[in-house]
């Protein structure tokens, strides 16, 4: 495995708004500080649009338990919200402390994507939940996710719950690219010795294919490395995702500067529900 | 009246002649004879085991250490391997009602199998229940299942907020539930500028979101039910994969277990309960922490308890066991008779289960035989009763003693009871046995035989040959020299004199096997091959020496004349009677002094000794026995005008017996007639109002008694002692009274009636009554006749003076 690259990733930023995705995500973005001997600051929003409901006359609340409808009353609300984000602060710090990682805790009220976003622009690592607190809780990314994409911050990772960044397997799509050349250098960064990383070669030309895969193995993975290469004509989201999940591999190393149209990677992002990292 | 004759040496000691034996040693004897002289015992023990009816238990009765444990051990050992072996028994979790742990009966040996049998089924669940939960199938059935959950919901609200989103109404998340709010531009409406809409947009806006609202409320209405059904589905897919992958594990354990009706319905709820509760399975070893710093809570606290469940307990394991099982309970307290049920602390908490029933000596002698110490037994608490209850209802139930008196208030467990089909034996000695007829009604019905032991055998040639074939057996048992035939003959008369009787030799094989060890030290000792005579008579010396303290300090206060015993002189009224001391299991024998005044009375004789209370009733009742003699021979014409008193001298301690009886009498006769006594004879015997003499207890040690004595003061060739005739048989005197008598310088002499002791003793004969009626002058009642009428003359004359002062 080839040394951490630590001047590459200094610091992160994880969203926290306390669902089990942004959980998940605190556990996968102290993984990587630490790995990478980064510092991690963690992100709670305080959403405008919940404040400003609350002040409408007529704001009611319909709880999951009681399916009543209640009045929103605002201190309440604030209230409320001050104990998600104390109760967010409290898991970076445990994690951070546990895990010996320099930790920082910012709040911010606004739209939450925006503020999610403005306040991880100094970080070199933007961790996400692929869905926060969206109200179907459906799959897909959730609106900060979406946004985060959207205006092309990256490195991005999206983290979801039940895969952990710290030993999982590892698979990186790989086209000859620039980009595909930066996401492996990632995915070796992350790898941990003894475990698998799966390159799926997206090549029309089993030839061409072939060749790409000897140049792989020959000079761009470290000869120590378990490495297993798949080769796949580029097809759509659909399509590559279903490969992905035949391969069953953790984390989804990418790039949208690859072949692949950006599109089709966006759509590939939303479409897998595995946690990808996007470079 | 002819007078007895002193008995010759060779009635004094029956000597067991060595040439008698046909062996040089017992090292020649082989097998042992342990019941020689206990027919009748061994008729009630072959009757009580044979007969299979309930209550023929046995009660083996008679004295301790007369070899009847051995004896029935022996006897037991014989029949017990040929018997049927019987079934093993387990405790089995009962899983309807855990609180009553079932009892399972499974052919001997199978009882362990199906334990193991259970523990290779519980290590295989750990791995088939894991494998089948973790299979691609199942995950991707539950996951089926769970998604669509999710998807229900999540489509019913992603629908709900299309809808809403079509109004321009954004669906928030808040931290507990949802509401619904106007948008614009993707941000919810601020309220300042709502408050500027129209009063008929806000109106719209308001009652759209009440429908919404409304909308979302029965949505929130239906998640409990998909919730609900979600769960009921999962645990149908739960049930048929641990169905699925229990069943043939045990379908293979029925099949072994085929025949057993009993076991199949184990196996049965067995198979219901993994099924029910398959996740202990599946659980991870949890990782071994202290709840609270100091406190463990034990190595049994997780996966230990929790499968117990499913252990079989066997109690019973007659896997080894050759025919019917044969036991002797040494301690038969009522827990170790029925078994118990052992708590184990836990966190402070008493907590049992059915793996901590533990089996009594009835369950590991069911289908057998038990022997028990009856006064042991006795002396437990409430062992008696639960022995006879469990025999009552022919079933073991084991209670715990704390929770049936609530000594204890914690959680117990009422084990099946299992059926009982046993022989008990139990040892006792005679009072018990009696006491316990008497006393008990149950008794009688679940003891109906009784093997009476006796306490001595013939001492013919039979009784002899046992004697040597049980000093072979001791000798090899407790690895001791082996006795030469002399020692033998020796051993034997020890054992005649044990039985205080010349023809029977005593069944204490107690002391007969201290008596070999004892003997076997002094042939060590002297670095000998084999005991000798010299060996056993040593060993019979120390013993005797040993115990000697008393004896010798009474003896020496005598010789100091601390204790007055005249035995030079003659006395009128005053006589030699020998009484037995027994201190500690040891008896000896001494002789004292009982005296006799007479006086004016109206014939009553006093006993002072009764007067003081200091006599038993036995010898009060001696006393009255003397009155009606003397009643019968001299008041039949003219009533005893005297009061006599008689009373044991120094005695402090109370005496009891009548084998002075007769001593007193010849001290009355004295006192009456004035003849003196002669001191130098000592008397024992029992009298009765005829004035015959009756025979008593331990005539050795009274006889060796007063020799001792006129030997310390010096033998003479006049001293001796009178005994009854019928006590002959039982002398088995010390070798030194038999030279001593052989020599002539002590005599014995055997009395048949007072008037042959008391010529012997005074030198007077007793006299016969004449033709006219009276007797003659010169004799003992002639002088005790003339004394009387004096006396009645005096008192006459006394009664009419004080009459005539009256007038």
């Amino acid at each position: 495995m080839p040394e951490p690259q630590t001047t590459l990733i200094r610091h992160i930023a994880v969203a926290l708004d306390c669902s089990a995705h942004s959980i998940a995500s605190l556990k996968a973005a102290a993984e990587l500080a630490r790995l990478m001997k980064a510092d991690l600051t963690g992100i709670f929003v305080e959403d405008i649009n919940l404040l400003r409901m609350a002040e409408l006359p007529f704001s009611h609340e319909i709880r999951i338990y009681t399916a009543e409808p209640k009045k929103i009353e605002p201190s309440e609300l604030e209230r409320s919200l001050r104990l998600q984000a104390k109760s967010a602060k409290e898991a970076l710090q445990r994690i951070a402390n546990e895990l010996r990682i320099e930790h920082s805790f910012r709040i911010s009220r606004g739209m939450v994507p925006a503020e999610v976003i403005a306040a991880a622009l100094e970080a070199d690592l933007l961790v996400l939940g692929r869905s926060g607190r969206s109200p179907s809780c459906k799959k897909g990314l959730g609106s900060t996710a979406r946004k985060a994409l959207a205006e092309g911050k990256k490195p991005l990772l999206f983290m979801r719950p039940g895969f952990s960044a710290k030993e999982g397997p590892v698979l990186a799509l790989y086209d000859g690219s620039e980009g595909a050349r930066h996401a492996l250098k990632a995915a070796l960064a992350l790898l941990h010795p003894g475990v698998t990383l799966t390159l799926l070669i997206l090549e029309a030309n089993p030839a061409k294919a072939v060749e790409m895969e000897c140049e792989l193995s020959e000079k761009l993975v470290p000869p120590d490395t378990l490495a297993e290469y798949y080769h796949l004509p580029p097809s759509d989201a659909k399509t590559l995702a279903r490969y992905i999940r035949m391969a069953e591999s953790g984390l989804l190393v990418l790039s949208d500067q690859m072949h692949l149209p950006r599109e089709t990677v966006h759509n590939l992002i939303e479409e897998i529900d595995y946690p990808v990292l996007l470079v | 009246m002819s007078l007895p004759a002193q008995l010759p040496p060779e009635k004094l000691y029956r000597i067991c002649d060595p040439e008698e034996f046909t062996f040089n040693s017992t090292a020649e004897l082989e097998a042992p004879l342990p019941a020689t002289g206990q027919q009748r015992a061994i008729d009630a023990i072959t009757f009580s085991m044979g007969i299979k009816h309930e209550g023929f238990n046995l009660f083996a009765l008679g004295p301790n250490g007369t070899g009847k444990q051995t004896t029935i051990m022996h006897f037991l050992g014989n029949i017990a391997p040929h018997a049927p072996v019987p079934s093993d028994w387990c405790y089995v979790n009962n899983f309807e009602k855990p609180r009553h742990p079932k009892a399972l009966k499974l052919p001997a040996g199978k009882g362990c199998a199906l334990s193991l049998d259970m523990q290779h089924l519980l290590e295989a669940l750990f791995t088939v229940m894991p494998a089948a939960f973790s299979s691609e199938e199942y995950l991707i059935q539950e996951k089926n299942i769970r998604e669509k959950l999710q998807e229900e919901q999540s489509d019913a609200i992603a629908e709900l907020e299309k809808k809403a989103a079509e109004n321009n109404i954004a669906l928030i998340r808040t931290p507990t539930g949802f509401a619904f709010a106007p948008e614009k531009n993707g941000e919810v409406i601020k309220p300042e500028e709502f408050m500027m809409l129209k009063k008929e947009e806000r109106e719209s806006i308001e009652e759209e979101i009440n429908r919404l609202k409304t909308v979302m409320q029965s949505i929130m209405s239906q998640i409990p039910k998909w919730q609900r059904q979600t769960q009921e589905k999962i645990k149908e897919l739960n049930r048929t994969i641990s169905s699925f992958a229990v069943k043939p594990l045990i379908a293979e354990l029925r099949h072994n277990y085929e025949s057993l009706e009993e076991v199949k319905e184990y196996l049965d709820s067995l198979e219901n309960d993994i099924i029910e509760n398959f996740e202990q399975f599946l659980e991870k070893e949890p990782e071994a922490r202290e709840p609270f710093p100091g406190i463990s809570p034990g190595s049994s606290s997780h996966k230990g308890v929790s499968f117990n469940r499913y252990r079989v307990n066997v109690i019973v394991d007659n896997s080894t066991t050759a025919g019917a099982p044969l036991l002797y309970e040494d301690k038969p307290a009522c827990h170790n008779l029925i078994g118990d049920i052992e708590h184990i602390a836990q966190m402070g908490t008493l907590l049992t289960d059915f793996t901590l029933i533990k089996p009594g000596a009835l369950h590991r002698a069911n289908g057998g035989y038990l022997l028990i110490d009856a006064r042991r037994l006795l002396s437990e608490p409430f062992a008696y009763e639960a022995l006879k209850k469990a025999l009552r209802t022919r079933q073991i139930r084991i209670e715990s003693l704390a929770q049936l008196y609530s000594l204890v208030s914690t959680v117990s467990l009422e084990p099946e009871p299992i059926p009982l089909e046993i022989k008990v034996i139990l040892l006792g000695e005679r009072s018990l046995y009696y006491l316990l007829t008497q006393y008990d009604p149950d008794f009688s019905e679940l003891f109906k035989v009784a093997a009476d032991f006796d306490d001595e055998l013939p001492a013919d040639n039979s009784g002899k040959v046992a004697y040597a074939h049980l000093i072979s057996s001791i000798a090899r048992r407790d690895k001791l020299h082996h006795f030469d035939r002399g020692a033998v003959a020796r051993v034997v008369e020890y054992g005649s004199r044990l039985a205080a009787e010349s023809t029977k030799l005593s069944a204490h094989l107690q002391s007969l096997s201290d008596l070999v060890h004892e003997a076997d030290y002094y042939a060590t000792s002297a670095n000998k091959e084999l005991v000798e005579a010299g060996d056993v008579q040593h060993a019979i010396d120390a013993k005797v020496l040993r115990s000697s303290r008393i004896r010798e300090k009474i003896r020496e206060a005598t010789l100091k004349n601390s204790i007055l015993i005249d035995t030079e002189s003659e006395k009128t009224g005053q006589i030699n009677a020998l009484a037995i001391y027994s201190p500690g299991g040891e008896s000896f024998g001494h002789p004292g002094r009982i005296t006799a005044r007479v006086r004016l009375g109206k014939g009553e004789v006093i006993d002072i000794e009764r007067e003081v209370e200091m006599g038993g009733p036995i010898h009060s009742k001696g006393v009255m026995i003397l009155s009606g003699f003397l009643g019968g021979r001299f008041a039949l014409d003219q009533p005893l005008s005297l009061s006599a008193s008689l009373v044991f001298e120094q005695s402090y301690s109370g005496v009891e017996g009548d084998s002075a009886s007769s001593a007193e009498l010849y001290a009355l006769l004295s006192a009456i007639s004035g003849a003196p006594i002669r001191q130098w004879f000592a008397v024992t015997g029992s009298v009765n109002q005829n004035g015959e003499v009756q025979a008593i207890g331990g005539v050795n040690e009274k006889i060796e008694g007063f020799f001792d004595l006129c030997q310390a003061r010096g033998l003479n060739g006049k001293q001796g002692v009178l005994i009854p005739v019928s006590n002959v048989q039982n002398l088995m005197l010390r070798r030194d009274v038999v030279e001593a008598v052989r020599k002539g310088l002590f005599a014995i002499f055997p009395v048949t009636h007072v008037d042959e002791g008391i010529e012997i003793l005074t030198g007077i004969p007793a006299g016969e009554p004449e033709s006219s009626g009276n007797y003659p002058p010169q004799t003992i009642n002639g002088m005790a006749v003339k004394r009387l009428s004096e006396m009645a003359e005096k008192l006459r004359k006394f009664s009419a003076s004080s009459e005539h002062d009256k007038e």
